[in-house]
């Protein structure tokens, strides 16, 4: 027997543990409800490019990410812990499979699959509302996709990972994250007026690695002239292109971090 | 059997977006008011910057005036916009700062139509009835509304697609005309003639791929 079968009967095993009839259901209606009834696109003068921007920030505002943070942290921290907490793991790992591709068959379930959901659910809202965003400004859309679903999405998903293989318990990986999401919103509104009593842009800077799209925010609210008052760091496109890639090599780092954890250190 | 608990549970998930876009679009469409008296200066016009507008935010417009004036709703893509501020910093570079659609558009047609003058004398010019006609002449296309003149307007209007709106209101008497302009905007969830088709798509192909599913499910169950 191939490595494929018994890949596919864990995928197959994941997915229906995590969307467990009408979970799935419940998360589609809610992004497409929270997705129109919370965009605005009535926005005040600007480029073509930053209207872009804030048409697809509007789009997956706030709620809209939270409820898919909640999805992953409920599939990664919930979904993980309870197979380490109730055994499940052990009857996975007497499958021929190398440890990696177990994990792997669980995180494309939990995370790839909510991932889909997430961006086809946004591009096909996108595409109904303003189509001539998405063939004018694709660059734009994907930029700012990608600066959304790397923080908080899968810096959280990537972290909390690697505390539901320390913690083995599901409940607590699920407010371990939760807790960590929240400090990430209170730090985000900490953050610019730190950088404004110290003087220093460095903390908006720092900032910018946990959270690229703080960087492609200033970037693009910065195309409306006296939006910032001068003295405001404001980041060049290059620089911006080298916070997300330096948030994603944080992702990466952690997910490596957790998979070599549950390849040599994790003991059930 | 897998086969149809995948596509069954496609179908459901098409089902349910496709419920939530026909609920969203029975949401009633809200409405903020603004707005005001100017003078128009004789042989003059003005240019009212209403922001980005799309299929989501429409607006009705009312204007009333003592005498005959003219309107047109003009609307162009922040693209073309774009354009356009990038030629004025190019032919003007004393203006090479951060300009608002309502001076841009006039510029344009100022520039457009008297190539030769320099800053300053384009800047005295540019809202001038003249360089407006000439200038909605050569952007024929950006013209959303243009009724005869008159002294009591009103349109209701929602773009196709993404535009920055603006309201021309022209004086071509030789006397100053008081104008009382009234913006009311209106904003829907979504556009009930844009959704509906799509969602009646998603709720049919969502339905029967979800029926094989259900069945199964129900056989399932009272086999057990």
């Amino acid at each position: 027997m191939g490595k494929g079968r018994p890949f596919l009967e864990i995928f197959t095993y994941a997915l229906d543990e995590d969307y467990r009839f009408p979970i799935l259901e419940i998360f589609a209606f809610l992004f497409a409800l929270g997705m129109f009834v919370f965009a605005n696109f009535a926005s005040y003068p600007q480029s073509g490019e930053a209207v872009a921007y804030f048409m697809v920030s509007t789009l997956g505002g706030f709620l809209i990410l939270f409820i898919f943070v909640i999805l992953v942290l409920k599939n990664v921290a919930y979904g993980l812990g309870s197979d380490l907490e109730r055994g499940v793991m052990q009857t996975l790992f007497s499958y021929p499979l190398k440890r990696r591709y177990i994990l792997t068959a669980k995180l494309l379930s939990g995370l790839g699959v909510a991932l889909l959901l997430f961006l086809g659910i946004q591009i096909f809202g996108l595409f109904l509302l303003a189509p001539d965003v998405i063939l004018t400004y694709p660059r734009t859309v994907f930029l700012t996709y990608a600066a959304q679903v790397c923080s908080p999405a899968l810096l959280l998903a990537g972290l909390v990972l690697f505390f539901t293989l320390r913690v083995k318990r599901a409940g607590l990986a699920f407010v371990i994250g939760f807790v960590l999401f929240l400090a990430g919103l209170i730090i985000s509104g900490f953050v610019p007026s730190i950088a404004y009593r110290t003087g220093s842009h460095l903390p908006l800077q720092i900032w910018a690695v946990f959270d690229p799209n703080s960087a492609l925010q200033t970037y693009y609210s910065n195309m409306t002239a006296g939006y910032f008052p001068p003295g405001t760091w404001v980041p060049s496109f290059s620089e911006v292109l080298l916070y997300l890639g330096a948030g994603y090599l944080l992702v990466a780092v952690l997910f490596v971090v957790g998979y070599a954890y549950f390849d040599r250190r994790l003991e059930i | 059997m897998r086969w149809i608990t995948l596509l069954g549970r496609i179908g459901t998930v098409m089902l349910m977006v496709g419920l939530a876009l026909i609920l969203a679009s029975l949401i009633a469409p809200t409405s903020e008011y603004s707005g005001f008296p100017e003078s128009i200066s004789p042989e003059e016009y003005r240019v009212v910057d209403l922001g980005i507008y799309s299929s989501q935010t429409g607006c009705q417009i009312s204007v009333e005036s003592a005498d005959n004036i003219s309107v047109y709703l003009l609307g162009v893509s922040p693209v073309e916009l774009d354009n356009w501020t990038a030629q004025i910093g190019e032919a003007y570079p004393g203006l090479d700062f951060w300009l608002p659609p309502s001076l841009v558009v006039p510029l344009i047609f100022a520039s457009e139509a008297y190539p030769n003058l320099n800053e300053t004398q384009i800047m005295d010019i540019m809202s001038d009835v003249a360089v407006l006609d000439k200038g909605l002449q050569a952007h024929p296309e950006i013209i959303l509304w243009g009724p005869p003149p008159s002294s009591t307007f009103s349109y209701e209007f929602s773009p196709a697609e993404v535009l920055n709106i603006m309201v021309i209101i022209a004086n071509r008497s030789p006397d100053a005309v008081d104008v009382k302009t009234r913006i009311s905007e209106l904003t829907a969830v979504v556009p009930k003639e844009r959704v509906m088709l799509p969602a009646l798509l998603l709720i049919s192909i969502g339905i029967a791929l979800a029926i094989p599913w259900f069945i199964l499910r129900k056989v399932k169950k009272s086999t057990l």
